[in-house]
């Protein structure tokens, strides 16, 4: 059994009456990708939201790295600066270059010198291979190469786990693969990962274990090759069929 | 008559109007930020601080203001003594309100979705506004800072009232000399529109362009 990075116990989540996230179960351990599906509105991108730290759960716990990150007095900015998160949403900081933008979190969060967070930012931007388009501003790069600079920002804090939030959703196919295969890179090289994505081949190759989420929970979870050839529960049958047929 | 030679006595008054106006608007500037961001995190509920100086500067005519310092203010604040100082003040403490609503809006206008890049990396609220969505604001702000200045170019002429020698005492003291009602103020008017345009079109042009070039909204 490896280390556990993050986990989670009756994690919920209430926006007004309604209840978004109905108690998750959930741990990753180094090393780990775990891919997330499921129907939109089932609380994936909350889960995910909720994990990062970028908003407190209603109900139950986090533990990052065996510690209760809402129960013991810590630093939450500390914790949420190991913890990468690459958002679905255009997110780079528009008024800096790809440069700028991968060498900002190591400047300012991790207090690095100005060339050591240059050299920190061109190591992550050659991993996402764009060192090319360092000097390029994020309206001068395509959504895809927005995307892998957004993954490069998240690795250049040499993060305990990276949490990816459909990041592929809103680009178009070509652009999809690109951004992928840095994905798989990083799962290959042991980066843990958790992600939320439908694309299904993303899962199949690198993941360690699928979980379907719907209704604000985690009804059924397994390794890919499990999971997807024979979901158990008749929501992820019906899932399934309808994101593979393409209905 | 209206000659030349009166015309280039009165533009002895620009450089007064331009300091008035420059002077009031670094005064603003500096009252500007610092305001918007008490609007913005309230610290230590100071929040209604910043709401109750900008609604009284909106509510209080800047002429008024000036009046009150220059002549009303000038035995307790020794500097308001100085007509230009009182004008200068008046008009950059009514600045800092105008601009501080300026900024609040652009730093709105940058949205949740950079605040949250921010956090997502371990920034505090203070560095995030500093490094992430300060620097974007601004540039939205730019045209707004434009009709700005324009703005305060033009008011500066209040200070007529309280005897600064500036461009608009200066075609008055030409019309008193001349007799000539209509060209000293119709030089003047010309000439604030020739000191105002390129300032504020400067501003807006950057503006655009840095918004293009960012891809700012």
């Amino acid at each position: 059994m490896g280390e556990v990075v993050l986990a989670c116990e009756g994690l919920k989540k209430r926006y007004g009456g309604l209840w978004v996230l109905k108690g998750i179960d959930f741990e990753i351990e180094k090393g780990q990708t775990k891919v997330i599906i499921g129907p939109s509105g089932s609380g994936k991108s909350t889960f995910l939201r909720l994990m990062g730290l970028l908003e407190p759960p209603t109900e139950g716990k986090i533990y990052f790295e065996g510690k209760d990150v809402y129960g013991s007095g810590l630093d939450l900015n500390m914790i949420r600066a190991k913890i990468g998160f690459v958002f679905q949403e255009p997110s780079l900081f528009r008024h800096l270059t790809a440069l700028g933008n991968v060498k900002l979190g190591p400047k300012v969060v991790l207090k690095m010198k100005d060339d050591e967070a240059e050299r920190k930012a061109l190591e992550a931007l050659k991993t996402v291979r764009l060192e090319e388009w360092s000097h390029h501003y994020p309206a001068q790069l395509s959504g895809g190469q927005q995307q892998r600079v957004g993954i490069a920002r998240a690795l250049a804090m040499d993060p305990d786990i990276i949490l990816f939030d459909e990041p592929t959703a809103s680009l178009d196919i070509e652009l999809t693969w690109e951004v992928i295969d840095v994905m798989k890179d990083l799962a290959r090289r042991g980066v843990t990962m958790l992600v939320v994505t439908h694309e299904l081949g993303f899962a199949k190759e690198v993941a360690d274990e699928i979980l379907f989420m719907d209704d604000g929970r985690i009804i059924e979870s397994g390794p890919p090759e499990e999971l997807l050839k024979n979901p158990k529960t008749p929501r992820a049958r019906e899932f399934l069929r309808r994101l593979i047929g393409g209905v | 008559m209206f000659t030349l030679e009166n015309f280039l006595f009165l533009l002895q008054g620009v450089p007064n109007t331009l300091a008035i106006s420059f002077l009031s608007f670094a005064l603003g500037f500096a009252l500007g930020i610092p305001t918007a961001i008490v609007k913005q995190f309230s610290p230590y509920g100071l929040g209604y601080v910043a709401d109750a100086y900008i609604s009284i500067m909106r509510g209080i005519p800047v002429l008024v203001i000036m009046l009150l310092f220059h002549f009303g203010m000038a035995g307790i604040i020794p500097m308001f003594k100085s007509a230009f100082l009182s004008a200068t003040f008046a008009l950059g403490l009514r600045s800092g309100a105008f601009q501080s609503q300026i900024f609040r809006g652009a730093i709105n206008s940058v949205g949740r979705q950079q605040m949250m890049a921010a956090t997502s990396l371990g920034m505090n609220r203070w560095q995030a506004f500093r490094y992430v969505i300060l620097p974007q604001a601004f540039i939205v702000a730019l045209p707004g800072l434009g009709s700005e200045i324009a703005l305060l170019i033009k008011d500066s002429s209040y200070a007529f009232v309280l005897g600064v020698l500036e461009l608009t005492k200066y075609s008055d003291i030409v019309r008193k000399a001349t007799r000539s009602f209509l060209y000293p103020y119709l030089i003047a008017a010309i000439l604030y529109i020739l000191i105002t345009f390129p300032v504020a079109n400067y501003l807006d042009r950057l503006g655009s362009r840095l918004k293009t070039k960012y891809g700012l909204r």
